[in-house]
């Protein structure tokens, strides 16, 4: 017998919906107030098991912690998958090609705050790096083709991105280095291998030293 | 477990053997000055305290405690509002008890089921049930295999009895019954003058299935939240979404969940229809739902149908997908103060009421030229017109409008902290001065300043996806189903013993004794039993009855003379025995059933 079904929840399910992973710094009682999901977070936006459900997500408060950057050894690099996809402009664009050049690839969507918030600092490394043989590639996620140009208007973006809406791209990395949460940013080596992945919004500092290092062929 | 669980020192001789005396009414054991070794007192002391403490947590009695204490400990994630169910209500409790709120987040009252204190509780409940259900299941192991006592004396003392008297020696006819006994299929024990024989070890077998089953459920609902996953999407028609974390709208995964282990497939949903009953009492009522979604198992993998409807799950690789909810997502497309269409994509509302599914969400336009736009509407799919206040009537988009407040400055999203996609934080916003009107879709808003302008182009449906991983579930199934199994087994199945004595009369000829005995439940059943047993053996033997005896009585009778009968016959030197006729063996295990 087919029961009528009600869906009392559904507001709260999906009042949930297109969070991303936000680290702040703490700040005094609210952070002492939430210590309770602190340690939640930090676990999801460490890189392990993600917690996107926590107070920094329901849009009053956020959680403390701090980036998560993982930086994987010369010999301990995974292989990157070969992604190919179109760009926000139409383009078809493939990783492969890129081989030979240190690529940052960024997953982002126009919707997500830490990402916004890092545009600028995406830009502004990837201009700085140009001549170094860096490529920055982003990855637009859950998001709509006019509200992706028109934040990429707005930060005057200068790198390609290529549209996931069914998210086939993060889905590559699955077996690699997952991107865990919005934003992610992971470095890749020359010889198109993972050398990096900063989780959360990233800042100058360490992005560049990052891009720097890998650029450098250090480990 | 039924066995001693008081403190040692009004324990049994065991106990009081390995820790003399420490009593907890006395506190903690006599001092020093009464032991020659102080240390190795100490020792015994300590260890007789922790046996102590070991046998007051496997009982069944702190199992129940704990139990209900489970119970009660979840009361609070009902009238709470709890962070993994519904953040938005908790973020409201922060807002309206500001003093309050931070004292139980503290306290973990806001995600009860992950707290520490809750924690606490199932974990001493499990070692309880484990350190009961385990040393028990080792003794029933052990008395599954044990051999019958040897037999009593005096067996007319036993609840039901014979005797009679045949010209066979004793020997020839011990042995002859215990032919006829071991061809019935009991186990036999064999002694000059006497056979002792036992029928009903599957009872013990169904006991101990059950118990083994017990733990293996406890240990499966523990795979499942290790290794298990739960998670949540929203799917506009015409989306796809892959089962990776940064596709899902909420993602809650077991303690050693990556990632990387998430199953690699991906829904697209191509249509989602609702239908409503549209007249009658019941006008308005959903009569179906059906999502109808193409999947594949994994990148690259041929794309295939399925109808996804309510209790009607899409399974894939081990993980079941299930539709929880639909509404509407209205499309908008907005236009900047520059010209640029800056906007243009459905956005879920979120249904507030069912009767007319009253949706609210809002739109955010952080990219609009000058100022970054807001809108926080209300859609409607029949609206109606009640009293001079827009109403919706039915659920279905007969008449679909939306009413938009706009919002012109600053959304808080360039800053970095994450906001929810379905509120706006007014603080930098201000309201612009539109003249509230219903749009039809094709209309539009004309923002004042050239701020820009919205259109509401069209409505889409939505579905939410609810993602559930659960590998300890076939496990818990199979070990539900061994333990109730097991369960009725030993329920179904009496343990009874037919004891059969031989001795030479004084007068000449042999007198046969037959004693029988139910080991458990109430005899019902065994009487008739034994009577044609004991005919069948006397039969064999040629035997015939002497005056005065004969097949022995009422239950009432059989319970004391199975007191007496104990008492005489010092069944005592077999503990294994006591235990399993102890009354209490029932109890016991439907206790254990309790206490899962």
């Amino acid at each position: 017998m087919f029961r009528l079904p009600r869906f009392p929840r559904l507001a709260a399910h999906a009042a949930r919906a297109r969070l991303a992973c936000s680290l702040r710094q703490p700040n005094g009682a609210a952070g002492a107030a939430l210590s309770a999901v602190i340690a939640l977070a930090l676990a999801g936006c460490a890189g392990g098991a993600i917690a996107q459900d926590t107070a920094a997500s329901n849009g009053t408060s956020f959680v403390a912690g701090s980036y998560d950057t993982t930086v994987y050894a010369r010999g301990s690099r995974p292989v990157a998958p070969d992604v190919k996809g179109t760009t926000l402009g139409g383009r078809r664009l493939s990783l492969g090609s890129y081989r030979g050049d240190v690529v940052v690839l960024n997953f982002w969507g126009s919707w997500c705050a830490p990402c916004r918030a890092e545009a600028p600092t995406l830009e502004a490394l990837a201009r700085h790096f140009r001549s170094g043989g860096v490529r920055f590639i982003g990855v637009d996620i859950q998001d709509s083709p006019a509200a992706a140009e028109a934040f990429e208007h707005t930060f005057l973006i200068s790198y390609p991105s290529l549209n996931d809406p069914s998210d086939e791209i993060a889905l590559a990395f699955r077996s690699t280095v997952p991107p865990a949460a919005i934003p992610t940013t992971l470095v890749m080596d020359r010889s198109g291998r993972i050398a990096a992945r900063v989780v959360g919004q990233a800042t100058y500092a360490t992005l560049g030293r990052l891009i720097a290092s890998v650029a450098a062929g250090a480990s | 477990m039924t066995d001693v669980r008081v403190p040692p020192g009004s324990g049994s001789e065991e106990d009081v053997r390995a820790a003399p005396a420490p009593s907890p009414d006395a506190g903690p054991p006599p001092s020093a000055e009464a032991r020659p070794a102080f240390s190795a007192g100490l020792r015994l002391a300590v260890t007789g305290w922790l046996r102590w403490a070991w046998r007051q947590l496997t009982s069944m009695r702190t199992a129940l405690i704990l139990l209900f204490l489970l119970a009660v400990a979840s009361v609070p994630g009902s009238v709470i509002p709890q962070q993994g169910i519904d953040p938005a209500a908790v973020a409201q409790y922060y807002t309206a008890h500001p003093a309050l709120a931070p004292i139980l987040a503290r306290l973990s009252l806001f995600s009860v089921f992950g707290a520490p204190w809750f924690a606490a509780i199932y974990l001493l409940l499990f070692v309880s049930l484990a350190g009961c259900v385990l040393p028990r299941t080792f003794r029933l192991a052990g008395s599954a295999r044990q051999l019958p006592p040897r037999a009593p004396r005096n067996l007319s003392r036993l609840p039901m009895s014979a005797s009679y008297r045949t010209s066979l020696t004793p020997a020839e006819a011990v042995g002859s019954a215990a032919g006829l006994l071991s061809g019935k299929g009991f186990r036999l024990n064999n002694a000059d003058g006497w056979v002792a024989a036992e029928k009903g070890y599957l009872r013990e077998v169904g006991n101990l299935l059950f118990h083994i089953a017990l733990l293996a459920l406890l240990g499966s609902v523990g795979i499942g939240g290790i290794f298990g996953y739960k998670a949540d999407r929203l799917l506009i028609s015409g989306q796809s979404f892959a089962n990776t974390p940064t596709a899902l709208d909420q993602f809650r995964p077991g303690r050693l969940v990556t990632p990387g282990d998430l199953q690699p497939f991906s829904v697209t949903l191509d249509r989602f229809t609702a239908h409503y009953i549209t007249s009658g009492t019941l006008r308005g009522q959903p009569s179906s739902f059906d999502a109808s979604v193409r999947y594949t198992d994994r990148p690259g993998a041929p794309a295939r149908g399925f109808l996804l409807r309510v209790n009607h799950p899409l399974s894939v690789d081990g993980v079941r997908v299930y539709l929880i909810g639909h509404g509407y997502a209205p499309v908008f497309r907005v236009t900047d103060g520059a010209g640029r269409v800056v906007f243009d994509s459905p956005v879920p509302f979120i249904p507030v009421e069912q009767t007319g599914l009253t949706s609210e969400g809002v739109i955010k336009v952080p990219d609009a030229d000058p100022d970054q736009l807001g809108f926080a509407g209300v859609f409607l799919p029949t609206a109606v017109d009640v009293n001079g206040r827009l109403q919706s009537a039915f659920p279905a988009a007969l008449l679909p409008r939306v009413s938009l407040v706009s919002y012109a400055g600053n959304l808080g999203l360039n800053s970095g902290p994450s906001q929810s996609v379905y509120q706006l934080d007014l603080a930098h916003l201000r309201r612009l001065p539109v003249a509230p009107r219903p749009l039809a879709p094709g209309q539009s808003i004309k923002l004042p300043g050239h701020a820009g302008t919205l259109t509401f182009t069209g409505y889409r449906q939505w579905a939410s996806l609810a993602i559930t991983y659960d590998p300890g579930q076939v496990p818990a199934l199979i070990s539900g189903i061994i333990a109730i199994a097991g369960l009725l087994l030993s329920f179904a199945v009496r343990r009874r013993r037919v004891f059969v004595r031989a001795h030479a009369a004084p007068d000449g000829g042999t007198v046969v004794d037959i004693g029988g005995l139910a080991r458990s439940d109430a005899a019902g059943g065994f009487e008739t039993e034994f009577a044609s047993l004991a005919a069948e053996i006397m039969a064999s033997h040629g035997g015939r009855q002497p005056a005065g005896t004969a097949a022995a009585g009422s239950a009432d009778d059989g319970g004391s003379e199975n007191a007496r009968y104990g008492d005489d016959a010092g069944y005592d030197d077999d503990p294994a025995d006591n235990y399993l006729s102890a009354p209490a063996d029932n109890e016991s295990a439907l206790g254990h059933d309790e206490g899962e």
